[in-house]
């Protein structure tokens, strides 16, 4: 698999690049770089109103995307997105300013990126709604107690599937099922999640699910919002111009009646057709057997690190991703980043946009090595080699 | 490194290096030419904005000569500081208004950093700076 990401052949001072910083981003396969290039190359155009052929293709192709990540996903509604906080913005203003009062509760987590907390607080300002905000407890798990508790008037649950700090995967069947007994809506940030797990967004049964193309082998700069169909109906339009509208007036306009609706100018054409073929290289990948391995070498990992000395964040159990966040006990995270790297090994470093989960941590930061399909047992064993090494010679 | 190393001799010794771990190394040991600012002296006078670290900084000027104390929570941005104390040995205020942070990048030291880092130099140069000109 290796060879069909150009990236990988590469060296980093002078040493072969060993990519560990997957929660963030994942490398291209080749295909993708291609069908983007062919895309710009051949086939430019914008989409959906010129009938000449290049608009054609453009549309064929921005629109393949959408018909892909609806079968993958079995998803009534995808609307396609600037990526996960674009998506989670949408949700916000389309949905809550529609349909939140003065008084009404949203649930969060502690556990959250702050892409699925800063919306809810600048809307919390604007529409007086009230944040509740569910603990992670010592073993790295949400205060269950005290998330049924917080569910009495919530009118909308926002809960990260997985962790991109801890790599914890949170109990979102139980959590949808209870919201639902209370009569609130879910938004489930699968960001994490998507790329290491099938999901069958209907039969989950949350209403709102964001993620973005970028870690699961496609493009910066596009994602999803999957939507039920009647939390679909209950979306106003959030951003107005070209593309969204049916007709437009001097006395006023009217709006598409499907996605485009919610998607506002030129699209991301290039980003689309580059999603579309990272998607369809996925089919190839067994999700399953990938994730198990992964997870071994998490967990092989965490006790090496665990071994040298380090405080490891996370748990590792069976549904969790293989994200290895790590402290050592005096070095500074960042030096040692810095001494990694000059050995070829990109990991993350800092409070990883998780600000309220590390300060429930009482930590500032974290090491962070997470791992994907390139990522191989050999470079794992030599990241513990180097590591030890480093350790020795600076600590 | 000897212990009265000039900056002219540091910015040879780096450039005579090319394996990135252990010019890190050298910054690591620069961190030792710092007189240490201790952390129960950190406040919000003395931080380095923009910095990712903990990074703190207080200039005197004691007998026309400049003196910097400065302490870290990371050994590379206290080496860095080692690198302006190196840099401000020995010389008056207005010869150390004459300098400019291009001795850092003449080094190669910033390449050797992240874009954060290497901008939290230049703030902690710019910092000291403003510090000299104020108190002359």
């Amino acid at each position: 698999m290796r060879e069909q990401f150009p990236i990988l052949q590469r060296e980093v001072n002078g040493y072969p690049l060993v990519y560990f910083d997957n929660a963030a981003t994942t490398q291209k396969p080749q295909v993708v770089i291609d069908a983007m290039n062919d895309y710009y190359t051949n086939s430019n155009a914008n989409v959906h109103r010129a009938v000449h052929t290049l608009a054609g293709e453009a549309t064929d192709g921005y629109e393949a995307c959408r018909t892909t990540l609806k079968d993958r996903f079995n998803a009534p509604k995808v609307i396609i997105t600037g990526g996960t906080t674009e998506a989670i913005n949408l949700v916000a203003h389309a949905w809550g300013k529609a349909n939140l009062s003065p008084g009404d509760a949203v649930v969060l987590t502690e556990m959250e990126h702050h892409s699925d907390i800063v919306p809810w607080q600048m809307l919390a300002k604007e529409l007086d709604i009230e944040l509740r905000y569910v603990p992670v407890q010592q073993d790295f798990t949400l205060d269950m107690e005290i998330f049924e508790a917080s569910l009495d008037g919530a009118k909308l649950v926002c809960v990260v599937h997985i962790s991109n700090v801890l790599g914890v995967c949170n109990p979102v069947d139980k959590i949808i099922s209870l919201a639902k007994q209370n009569g609130a809506r879910v938004l489930l940030d699968a960001a994490q999640s998507v790329p290491h797990q099938s999901i069958d967004f209907q039969k989950m049964g949350a209403d709102f699910m964001a993620f973005s193309a970028h870690k699961m082998c496609g493009p910066t700069g596009i994602g999803a919002l999957l939507v039920s169909d009647d939390a679909f109906e209950q979306m106003q339009p959030f951003m107005g111009g070209g593309d969204m509208i049916e007709t437009v007036s001097i006395h006023g306009s009217t709006y598409q009646t499907n996605e485009h609706k919610f998607e506002a100018g030129t699209p991301k054409i290039a980003e689309a057709i580059g999603w579309n073929a990272a998607l369809e290289w996925m089919e190839q990948i067994d999700l399953d057997s990938e994730h198990s391995r992964l997870l071994e070498l998490a967990r092989w990992l965490s006790q090496q690190l665990r071994d040298m000395g380090m405080t490891v964040y996370g748990r590792h159990d069976d549904d969790d991703a293989a994200v290895v966040s790590f402290l050592h006990p005096t070095m500074n995270s960042e030096d040692l980043a810095h001494l990694l790297d000059a050995r070829g090994f990109a990991v993350r470093t800092g409070h990883h946009c998780a600000q309220p989960l590390l300060e429930r941590l009482k930590i500032t930061g974290t090491v962070r090595a997470s791992l994907y399909f390139y990522n191989s047992k050999e470079e794992v064993e030599n990241f513990v080699k180097q590591l030890s090494d480093i350790l020795e010679r600076f600590s | 490194m000897s212990e009265m190393i000039t900056l002219t001799e540091l910015i040879e010794e780096f450039q005579d290096v090319d394996d990135k771990m252990e010019r890190l190394e050298m910054v690591f040991e620069l961190s030792e030419e710092v007189d240490f600012l201790e952390t129960e002296h950190w406040n919000e006078l003395t931080r380095v904005r923009g910095c990712q670290s903990e990074a703190h900084v207080v200039v005197s000027i004691e007998n026309d000569l400049v003196k910097l104390k400065a302490g870290a929570d990371s050994k590379l941005v206290q080496g860095l500081m080692g690198i302006l104390t190196i840099a401000l040995r020995g010389i008056s205020p207005s010869e150390a208004l004459e300098l400019t942070p291009d001795f850092a990048s003449e080094m190669g030291v910033l390449n050797s950093l992240s874009p954060s880092r290497s901008n939290g130099f230049r703030n902690m140069f710019d910092k000291v700076m403003n510090e000299i000109q104020n108190k002359m």
